[in-house]
This record gives structure tokens, sequence and C-alpha cells, in this order.
């Protein structure tokens, strides 16, 4: 059932728990067996369930992502460095969603500290492909797009810097939305990259996936990034259609080397698109080729800075040593490979001598690719590309290769660099493994690129009636 | 731009983290394969934009409500709550067996 059904079952009704308690067993089954996931980081026990009888989400299950702040399980982000850490307050997006009536069933695995496109960096193992247990489910989010995958909870929290719930949307064959920077309050999200972070969700179909960001948009005191305005109609909005929506493609997105299949799914779903009144054009958003180089010095600068309080000192566990440099350096030991090399890399773009070369230059660059979206922009209402290059590569592909690691969010780190809202929306598959179409909108936008995906979706599921 | 062991070690000092000489050794190799991507920054025309992100450079629409937002107590005067104050300091009882100096 949908998150929608779910919820006006339960507000006409049916016991507050009784979904949340199913899928609970449901989990525990599987997630023990020969077929598990490795989604989960902890469950919440059957007796600590809360949920309400009224509200959008009533009796709704929900997994978080285990790098949002809760207060009745542990908050690790995927490393020993936090291993059963509980904070003391919690998430403005969990208290949303639990005054929504959403049950909090456990929280996902991730990529350590959200750092990473496959969720093979995680102190816990790496979470498996629901469609293909020898394939990533993407990342960093995979746990939280698997389970929805999977069929475990119907809508799902992430985070997403650089692409981290567009790409494993992707990977899984889900909806994941990315909102504009300011839309979602990041008070209780464990910071990464701050001016890039943003908390999104997924669902296994627009409306869901809709319903879940409307609930947790809004703005909050307690996020002084987070933005005073109204919250739209989201979880309507995919039902507006696209008669006369102007939907642009940018070359940029399509390179020669694109994966064929992609390429194909790609122009099927723009036919889909006119065939129900969009009007496509080609566009260019010139300066793409310097994203990954743009964010990869940025996130990293962000990350050495945001990481730097993991000392021992504070939170957390503490290594031993002789003096307060060696402790310092004890505990640090308990981070992961991926995450040391960013914070390496951060604390060298960031160090004397090369902050300009680096950090200046590359801020000036994600200047130029913001002004790429504010230009093109002017002339259609959203964009439509590939949400990544490839469908799901095989586990352990790529974590010898950062570099090829990295540029799988070549399509998604745009909308991060510029604060755009992007979401990936399923297109088709290639070989029994998931595809994802993403459209990106203008600041605020995000009703327009719902009713976008809302209308493909729709397309699709006719189809097959 | 590229970097040696010996910059490697540098900069795993500063940022607390301890690295065996296999790992300086493979680290480098793979920070000169990420700053060698990311020298490719360098054939942009850059030098009249501005290095402040884009949503510092162009203000977000009215992040807080005035109507909304409680007044922060750090910038209320400590006369308007405190018993006594003189010169910027709380006054407060003397310790036993010393006199109350006068308030002016």
């Amino acid at each position: 059932m949908s998150a929608s059904q779910i919820a006006e079952c339960v507000r006409d009704g049916e016991t507050p728990l009784g979904p949340a308690r199913s899928a609970l067993v449901a989990i525990s089954e599987a997630e023990s067996g020969p077929e598990a996931l490795n989604a989960f980081v902890s469950l919440n026990p059957e007796s600590a369930l809360t949920g309400a009888s009224s509200g959008l989400l009533a009796g709704v299950p929900v997994a978080i992502k285990d790098n949002l702040a809760t207060t009745d399980l542990p908050t690790t982000c995927g490393s020993k460095i936090l291993d059963g850490h509980v904070f003391p307050f919690e998430a403005t997006v969990v208290r949303r969603l639990r005054e929504a009536g959403g049950v909090i069933v456990g929280k996902t695995n991730l990529d350590e500290f959200a750092m990473g496109s496959s969720t093979e960096n995680s102190a816990f193992g790496p979470t498996l492909n629901p469609h293909d247990r020898d394939r990533v489910p993407g990342g960093s989010s995979g746990g939280s797009a698997a389970a929805v995958a999977a069929g475990y909870t119907p809508i799902a929290l992430g985070s997403d810097t650089g692409g981290s719930v567009r790409q494993p949307a992707s990977f899984c064959g889900v909806v994941g939305i990315k909102p504009t920077y300011g839309r979602v309050s990041r008070y209780g999200l464990v910071a990464f990259a701050s001016s890039l972070d943003q908390v999104g969700t997924f669902g296994r179909t627009v409306r869901d996936a809709s319903l879940a960001l409307e609930v947790i948009s809004g703005h909050d005191p307690r996020d002084s990034t987070s933005v005073q305005r109204e919250v739209p109609d989201f979880s309507g909005a995919g039902e507006r259609g696209v008669a006369g929506l102007r939907i642009g493609v940018p070359d940029e997105y399509l390179p020669a080397a694109l994966d064929p299949g992609v390429r194909r799914l790609i122009n099927e779903a723009l036919e889909r698109l006119v065939d129900r009144g969009a009007v496509v054009s080609r566009v260019s958003l010139p300066h793409t080729n310097y994203a990954i180089p743009t964010y990869y010095v940025l996130a990293p600068a962000e990350a050495s800075s945001n990481l730097a309080r993991y000392d021992g000192a504070r939170f957390g566990v503490r290594g031993e040593g002789r003096d307060i440099g060696d402790m310092y350096r004890a505990t640090r030991d308990a981070f992961g490979k991926e995450v040391k090399r960013r914070i390496m890399l951060g604390t060298y773009v960031l160090s004397a001598g090369y902050y300009d070369e680096y950090y200046g230059t590359a801020q000036r660059a994600r200047g130029l690719i913001a002004q790429d979206f504010e230009a093109v922009f002017k002339d259609v209402d959203v964009l439509f590309t590939p949400t990544a290059p490839t469908p799901a590569f095989n586990l352990g592909e790529n974590t010898d290769d950062p570099v090829a690691m990295y540029l799988s969010d070549v399509f998604t780190v745009t909308a991060n660099l510029a604060g755009i809202p992007g979401m990936s929306v399923p297109i088709g598959e290639l070989g029994g493994l998931p595809v994802g179409g993403q459209f990106l909108a203008p600041w605020w936008e995000e009703q327009t690129m719902i009713a976008a995906a809302g209308a493909l979706e729709a397309s699709f599921a006719e189809e097959s009636t | 731009m590229s970097v040696d062991p010996q910059d490697v070690a540098r900069v795993a000092s500063l940022a607390h983290i301890s690295l065996s000489a296999d790992e300086v050794e493979h680290l480098t190799g793979e920070l000169n394969r990420i700053l060698e991507h990311v020298d490719g920054l360098r054939g942009l025309e850059l030098a009249e934009l501005s290095d402040l992100t884009p949503q510092i450079r162009t203000p977000l629409p009215s992040t807080r409500s005035a109507e909304r937002e409680e007044r922060d107590r750090l910038t209320v005067t400590l006369e308007s709550f405190a018993p006594d104050v003189r010169d910027g300091f709380f006054v407060v009882p003397p310790p036993p067996g010393l006199e109350q100096e006068d308030s002016k």
C-alpha cells in the first residue's frame, strides 16, 4: 500500500501502529535471512513505536537515514566514531514526521557521514541493491532507497549533498526528491557540507515522495538557512499535468560517451512528455563539466571543518593517548578510508598558500554554474536529464578509484552547487536494473518538477494497465 | 599542482589524522589523481567573479518572521532584568565580614 492509502485507512479507524508492526516483522524476517540487504543500522522495538490516528501520515511506517538525529535510536552516521551515540534532541524533520502521524521504524544505512555514492563506505557493511544483490544501491542514502524499493516502508528520508537521494533513487527504481536549499530544516541533520546539504525524501510513487516533502518542509527558527515561505501543495502537484510545460534538455547531460541504453530511455521518456502536451527544446549549461572538480573542492573543504568536532573530547568514542594530540589522533583513527581521504583533501585545499588556488577558484566556478541555471530558466520551466550516467554498478567496482566513483554524481552535483531542487523518477530498466530520469526546477519551484514527474509516472502506469 | 609524501604528512598532522608510511604513499597517489581532475578549473576565466556562494551573494527571501521571532535575550540591557548593575557588572551581596560598597 502507498503512504497515502495507509494514512487514509488509519484515519478511517485502523489501528495506528498496525502497519508499522507489520513492517517491523517483515523487515526483521527479511534482514535476518539469506536475502538480507543490510538496509537498516537499527530498528525500533515494537514497544517503542509511536504514531497517531490523524495527520497526513497517520500510521505510515517511515525509515530515517542514520545521519538524522533521533532520541529513541542511536544516530551513527555509519561511522565507528559515533557507534551507539544517542542525540539528546531530535531533528526537526523527524519531529514533523511524528507530528503528522508517521511511525519511525528504524534508521537506515549510509556511506559514512554521507560521503560516498554506493553505501559501501559504511562501518556497518554495504547495503545491497534489491534488484540485484551483487550491485550497489547507490549512495549515500542507499539504505533508505533500498528500504523503499524492497517494500519495507512506503517512504523514507535521506540527505542529498551531491546527489545522495537522487542517485540511489535511480539505482533502486524509486522516486527521490532533493528540495531547494532552505526549503527543509537541517536542524538535527549531521553536517557534511553545510552549504550543500539538504534533507530529501524517497517514495515508491511521486505522490508519496511529495507527501513526505510537504510534511517536512517549512521554516524552522532553529536553522538559520531555513526560509520563511509558504509550503505549496506538493502532494497534489503530481496530478497537474504538463500541457504547455516547457522542458529543456541540456546537451551537456547527454554526452557522446553516455550509456546508449540510458540515452534511449531518456528519449522515450521525452516522447511520453510530448504526448501529454509538453514542449521540449535543447538547451545548454556550458559550465557543467566544471561541476565535479568544483564540488570535490568545496564539499571536502566544508567536511574537513565540520568533522573537526570529532576529537574524542566532546561526544562519540574516545581513543587512548599519552597527551591530547595523541588522544585526538587515536579517536580519529575510527574514521573510514573515504572520510579520511576527504578530510585530507579538504584540509589541503584550505591550508595556507592553497586556499585561493583551490577554494576561492571553486567558489567562483560555483557562481558560474548557478548563473547557467539562472539563464536557462528564463526560457524553460524545468530541465530533464539522466539522473546517473549508468544503472547500478557492481559492488567493489569503483572502490579503488575515487575519481570514477565521484563521476557517478556528474549529473546531480550541479543542483546542490546552485541550490535548486531536483528529483529522480524511474523511466525504465536496462538488463533488469532500474534507470532514473532527473527533473531540475528553478529555486522554490518544486511543484513544477513534481508535476512533470507525475505526468511521466502516469504515462507508464497507463501503459501497464 | 601536485602533492608529495611530505605534504601529505603535514596535512595529516593539521587534520589530526595518523597515517602509516604505506598510507601516506597511497594517499599521495590518490590525492594527486583528484587534484589533477580539480586542475580542470584552471581553464575558467574567473577574475571578475565573486567567491561568495550563490545563496550568500543573492540573499534568500526573508529568512525570519519578525512577528514570530523572539527577541534575542542578549540584545536587552542588563538594567532591564538585573536587580543592580554598576559599570556593566552585576552587583552581588558582599562576602561575609565586608560591607557593601557605595553604589556610586
